[in-house]
């Protein structure tokens, strides 16, 4: 099945577009959402231990299974420069 | 409160007198006075806060001078904190700015914000901000988070108990270990001038406006709305 995810910041430039579409299989997690989304835009790859994920408008760790109902959301990692 | 001074910010329909006066009686706490905490220092100053303390032990680098409109060549060496608060208090005599050249530890931190109306952000790294948000949501106090890096800042306005906080927004995440972050010099007065209408829209009353991510480079502005994590263990229930 497919899943929505929508992107932000730089990301949306890496894809070309606001939503993505990524295919999970029941039991998938965030951490599996991630896989894809570097695997079909490999420009994100230095961000994947410190991408922020939300799941249903709440941050999500990278262990927390996905459904196809679940609003999900990649942004580049919090930033901490002054 | 010098009203001729503020009279085109009065005119705002949003401020307003009201707003002026209820600027005027608050009290901020800034910690760091770099890139981001000069840039914010200086707007919230002329824009007329009540009052406000710098707080920042470092020196001038020639290296801070890229990225801040307020320091000068002449400036390095000096302490960050006792130089604005020389300069900036000269640009408005009607704001109380304290120079508070000390490091914040988890020692001290509490009894340095103990008075603050909100507590603005100018750090530099993920640890501190951490302790800050501790104390914040302890001690019931806003804060503004903002933070750069190359071409991205990112600000988010932190109401205690009422929307997601730091660590809610940070949890699992690896702490980068770069110790020198790379910044485009413009990047921290656009990232600054966005925090400070953060503060003062909470200082005003309204509702901040969640995780706001710009990327001056690719020219996009995100607002990102992440809510509370109930099981927080700094801000949940």
């Amino acid at each position: 099945m497919k899943i929505s995810v929508k992107v932000f910041g730089r990301y949306k430039d890496i894809a070309g577009k606001e939503t993505i579409q990524i295919d999970i299989t029941d039991g998938n997690t965030i951490q599996d959402v991630i896989n894809a989304f570097v695997k079909l835009y490999p420009a994100a790859q230095n961000d994947k231990n410190r991408m922020m994920a939300t799941k249903n408008k709440m941050f999500s760790s990278y262990d927390m299974t996905v459904t196809q109902n679940d609003e999900i959301t990649l942004a580049p990692p919090v930033v901490s420069g002054g | 409160m010098g009203k001729d001074r503020y009279r085109r910010q009065i005119l705002v329909k949003q401020f307003g007198l009201k707003g002026q006066k209820q600027l005027a009686s608050k009290h901020a706490v800034l910690i760091g006075g770099g890139g981001l905490g000069s840039n914010s220092a200086n707007i919230l100053i002329r824009m007329g806060i009540g009052s406000i303390d710098i707080i920042d032990y470092d020196t001038i680098d020639r290296t801070n001078l890229h990225r801040t409109s307020v320091f000068s060549e002449k400036d390095i060496g000096k302490y960050k904190a006792i130089v604005l608060k020389e300069r900036l208090q000269s640009v408005n005599t009607d704001v109380q700015v304290k120079a508070i050249n000390k490091k914040i530890t988890s020692k001290n931190i509490d009894s340095l914000l103990i008075h603050a109306d909100v507590i603005v952000d100018g750090t530099d790294n993920i640890p501190l901000r951490l302790l800050i948000n501790t104390i914040a949501i302890q001690q019931n106090i806003p804060w503004v988070y903002a933070g750069v890096y190359e071409t991205v800042g990112m600000v988010m306005a932190i109401l205690p108990k009422k929307t997601a906080c730091f660590h809610c927004i940070t949890q699992n995440i690896p702490i980068p270990k770069s110790k020198e972050i790379p910044v485009l010099g413009s990047l921290p007065a656009t990232i600054a001038a966005i925090q400070c209408n953060e503060t003062i829209k909470v200082l005003l009353g309204k509702q901040p406006a969640g995780l706001l991510i710009y990327d001056v480079w690719n020219q996009c502005f995100d607002k990102l709305d992440i809510q509370r994590n109930p099981n927080c263990p700094i801000c949940g229930k």
